[in-house]
């Protein structure tokens, strides 16, 4: 099973705080972080920091999906974020769909993951997203395209943390057996560590002269 | 978010290097900032960098009756996103920066007439083609205009419409793979240049950066495309500026737009180019590799041949390492308790003091059932039970099948939510009311 | 300790660190944190240490988390009675007292407008209060701090890393610029800079050069110099 190949950069805008473009097989992302910053009263918590989800879609206005996938990936950052250490703050993530050509959670998920690491925003662990398909002949595909996703039978979106690779967050649509469920978990498990190397590459690289 | 204040120290520097004919970036007056133009995989995706200002746009299309006063031509639409990528102060929507770029994008494209709006007719009076331009705005350094307009015209010239037949009263649209898709016609580009004044109009630049733009009295746009004909003119702010100062502008202008159009010509051809040969292109690619910033991987394989042990032994005795999901869907099996349809409970909670009458019980039954119909997780079943048919408050509400709105691609919308260590149920126990009502009803 | 110097990602966890002699404690810094007797690293960067037991995590970073007792440069964006809001680019302005300027009395108030650029220090910045800018030091002298006048000179921002390196010695940067450039310059923790050079132009110069040396090292720096000097000079 293959992994599709990524691509990344760090602090791709000049004006947020953090932030990336990624690029995994042929589904790329913008994500931006403002923050930790002012918030507006009502909004403040008194003893943590307030997360904000933006995502964009390409074309036209979001819409249900689009806020699902939002409280998804604003769900699985608070669970990140050691937002203790800045209370009465906001931290903002904008996501920005550049080209969806499948798997675009997963690759918006792992975008905003690396602009929190830009914008070194104190967080409990990183997050890593892998997602998958069954096809119709029950062959387990990891990162699918497009049509791959339209025609398999059942998909699934693992997020997974760095430091023990449990489960942060999933999603799945389809119908599937407790056997492939457990399949899919075990192969994206093993994926998600080729993308906390690649987190750890990407930084590797930016600070090498310091 | 607050933007960042500005000081009067810069302030009086930017005013005092313009007096001179120096600017903080190290451009003379009347430069433009480095242009980078590049195309997505999809047709009619650009993105333009202009210095550090960066401004997607993304062409779209449908199928839509004609506007009633012009019955055979198509329309189109701009949609401006400052998006609050672009700068901290950009949360809230409906400003009036949103509302003046998009006026004067408007102004410059829309009635200019640019697009041949008729060769967008497929039906007089009943089908046209509608085109959609959203402009995302991802980066504010200064002149969004200028940025957004270059993007939005070489997304035009960029975008391939599905090619239609018609025969008779009936209307086929041909699908890419099937008919090569269709450009649109562009008859001229119209592209604007933006001065800006200081020192009450005496000195003026081009292309003014976000600070300078700040500092500024006025500013004047002059839309032109390269047949010199001027498309838009607008002068704002306090200032006064002499009759020879607009034709000087005008002028410089249209210089800058023979330069523009040829670079968005040949980035377009390059684009094709790389298409034609089926070599790389698209966005992706512009990311460079080399830089300290990036990184890349390749294509790499996932070793899955411990995996498939793994699960074998897992599913034969239930204890090693990724057993742990079955016992935990047999945990949620005993944990999530179901008092009536709609409510749940997860946890240590205490047993329910709640009474429970006939009608709960019974829908607590049928509830139960539903998760064996469908073979999804059975947390994931559970939720979405209690979920969907939660929807109808009244009565004699008529449940919409997804075939029947056409939700085909995403079987079940509410499946996408996130279902990880916790269940969202605040949805499911907001309206144990209306549930029950409805199941009432039902018997 | 062989963990120095190398990178860490949030949610690793370090041992073996090594504890003050005397008092058996280890200090942590920006990064780190202690959880369960286990110490966390939360954030991504190089582990730092200094002797006997200090150890923090360096990270790029753009937003500013103001931390007591560092110099910043701030802007003035309002006046609430006996105190003004300054800007410091942190999540709340920090306030600063008209009182705490060298020679500041109840009668004599010093001069202070509305987007002036103040150089002070963080007297008190916590989580939870708003953080107090002071312009004097513990014997009421100014120092060096106070307002910045403005003629000619130009304030920038960059980020914090960025500031790091030029004020470390490593680079030794502002000094190899200076020695055949002059400049005034003011430099702030949370990522402003004020420079003022003999001229309009070379200011810019100096500015485009302080740019451009974020991911630079100490010969690359040396060759930026040279060239920005070439061109000054109308090579």
């Amino acid at each position: 099973m293959t992994l599709q190949a990524m691509k990344a950069e760090l602090g791709f805008l000049s004006r947020p705080d953090g932030s990336s473009v990624l690029t995994q097989g042929d589904t790329s992302v913008i994500a931006a972080i403002y923050g930790p910053g002012d918030i507006k009263l009502s909004r403040e918590k008194i003893e943590k920091a307030t997360i904000d989800v933006v995502y964009k879609p390409k074309s036209g206005l979001p819409g249900c999906d689009e806020k699902v996938d939002e409280r998804m990936i604003r769900n699985i950052c608070e669970t990140s974020i050691v937002g203790s250490l800045h209370p009465r703050t906001a931290i903002n993530i904008i996501t920005q769909e550049v080209q969806d050509s499948g798997s675009l959670l997963s690759c918006c998920i792992n975008a905003s993951s690396i602009a929190l690491l830009d914008a070194a925003i104190p967080q409990k662990f990183t997050v890593a997203a892998v997602t998958c398909v069954f096809d119709k002949d029950d062959e387990l595909i990891l990162n699918p395209n497009l049509r791959q996703e339209k025609e398999c039978k059942a998909a699934f979106t693992f997020v997974f943390e760095s430091t023990s690779y449990e489960t942060v967050a999933t999603t799945s649509f389809g119908s599937y057996g407790k056997e492939q469920l457990k399949t899919a978990l075990a192969a994206c498990k093993e994926a998600s560590k080729t993308l906390f190397t690649f987190y750890k590459d990407l930084l590797t690289k930016k600070l090498s002269k310091d | 978010m607050r933007d960042n204040p500005l000081s009067i120290c810069e302030r009086e520097f930017i005013l005092a290097a313009v007096e001179i004919q120096k600017r903080i970036d190290g451009r003379e007056p009347y430069d433009l900032r480095k242009i980078k133009i590049t195309f997505g995989l999809d047709y009619g995706c650009c993105h333009v960098e202009l210095g550090k200002t960066r401004v997607m746009a993304q062409v779209s299309c449908e199928i839509a009756a004609p506007k009633q006063t012009r019955l055979n031509e198509g329309t189109m639409f701009i949609n401006v996103e400052l998006s609050p990528m672009a700068a901290p102060q950009f949360e809230t929507r409906s400003q009036d920066l949103n509302t003046e770029i998009t006026r004067l994008l408007e102004r410059s494209i829309k009635n200019s007439r640019c697009v041949d709006l008729e060769s967008l007719c497929i039906m007089a009076g009943e089908k046209v083609w509608e085109l959609r331009v959203d402009v995302h705005v991802l980066n504010h350094e200064g002149n969004i205009l200028d940025c957004a307009n270059i993007a939005a015209i070489a997304a035009l010239a960029h975008f391939r419409r599905p090619d239609v037949t018609v025969c008779g009263e009936e209307i086929t649209v041909h699908p890419a793979d099937e008919r090569d898709p269709v450009p649109l016609s562009i008859l001229h580009m119209p592209l604007c240049v933006t001065f800006a004044f200081f020192h009450n109009g005496k000195c003026l630049i081009l292309d003014p950066n976000e600070r300078e733009e700040r500092v500024m009295d006025g500013k004047m746009v002059v839309s032109m495309n390269k047949h010199r004909e001027i498309c838009t003119l607008q002068i704002s702010g306090q200032m006064l500026l002499e009759k020879d100062q607009i034709f000087r502008c005008t002028n410089m202008a249209v210089k800058k737009v023979i330069v523009l159009t040829e670079l968005i010509q040949l980035s377009l051809e390059n684009d094709s180019n790389a298409r034609a040969a089926g070599e790389k292109f698209g966005f992706a690619e512009s990311v460079e590799t080399n830089e300290i910033t990036t990184e890349y991987k390749e294509e790499s394989e996932v070793d899955m041949s411990d995996i498939d042990d793994q699960v074998v032994m897992a599913t034969q005795n239930g204890n090693s390492e990724d057993g742990s999901i079955e016992e935990l869907e047999l945990d949620m099996e005993t944990k999530v308790t179901i008092m009536f349809e709609g409510t749940g409970m997860i946890g240590q909670g205490g047993a329910n003091t709640w009474d429970m009458d006939e009608d709960m019980e019974s829908d607590l039954t049928e509830h139960k059932q539903k998760p064996q119909a469908n073979s999804r997780s059975a947390t994931i079943a559970k939720h979405i039970g209690g979920d969907l048919s939660g929807e109808s408050e009244e009565e004699d509400t008529v449940m919409l099948q997804q075939e029947d709105i056409g939700l085909q691609s995403k079987p079940i919308i509410s499946s996408e939510e996130p279902t990880g260590n916790e269940i969202d149920l605040t949805a499911a126990l907001a309206k144990p009311r209306g549930k029950k009502k409805k199941s009432k009803h039902k018997h | 300790m062989e963990h120095v110097g190398k990178i860490f990602m949030p949610g690793d966890v370090l041992s073996n660190l090594q504890a003050s002699q005397k008092s058996g404690k280890v200090v942590l810094g920006p990064g780190l944190k202690c959880d369960n007797d286990s110490v966390f690293v939360n954030k991504p960067g190089v582990l730092k240490h200094k002797e006997p037991n200090f150890y923090w995590i360096d990270s790029h970073q753009k937003k500013y988390v103001p931390t007591r007792g560092e110099h910043v440069l701030g802007v003035v964006t309002n006046r609430m009675g006996d105190v003004y809001r300054v800007d410091i680019r942190g999540s709340e302005p920090a306030s600063l007292s008209f009182l705490s300027f060298e020679g500041a009395t109840k009668r004599n108030r010093p001069d202070i407008k509305i987007g002036d650029l103040v150089y002070g220090k963080l007297l008190c910045a916590n989580k939870d209060i708003e953080p107090e800018m002071v312009c004097i030091d513990s014997t009421g002298r100014s120092n060096g701090m106070g307002v910045i006048s403005c003629n000619g000179g130009f304030m920038f921002t960059c980020s914090l890393n960025h500031i790091r390196k030029i004020l470390s010695p490593q680079f030794n940067l502002l000094k190899t610029l200076g020695n055949s450039l002059p400049f005034e310059v003011a430099v702030g923790m949370n990522g402003r800079i004020w420079v003022k050079g003999r001229s309009i132009k070379e200011t810019i110069a100096i500015v485009n050069g302080l740019n451009s040396v974020e991911y630079m090292d100490t010969n690359e720096i040396k060759v930026m110099c040279r060239k920005l000097l070439d061109t000054l000079a109308g090579f």
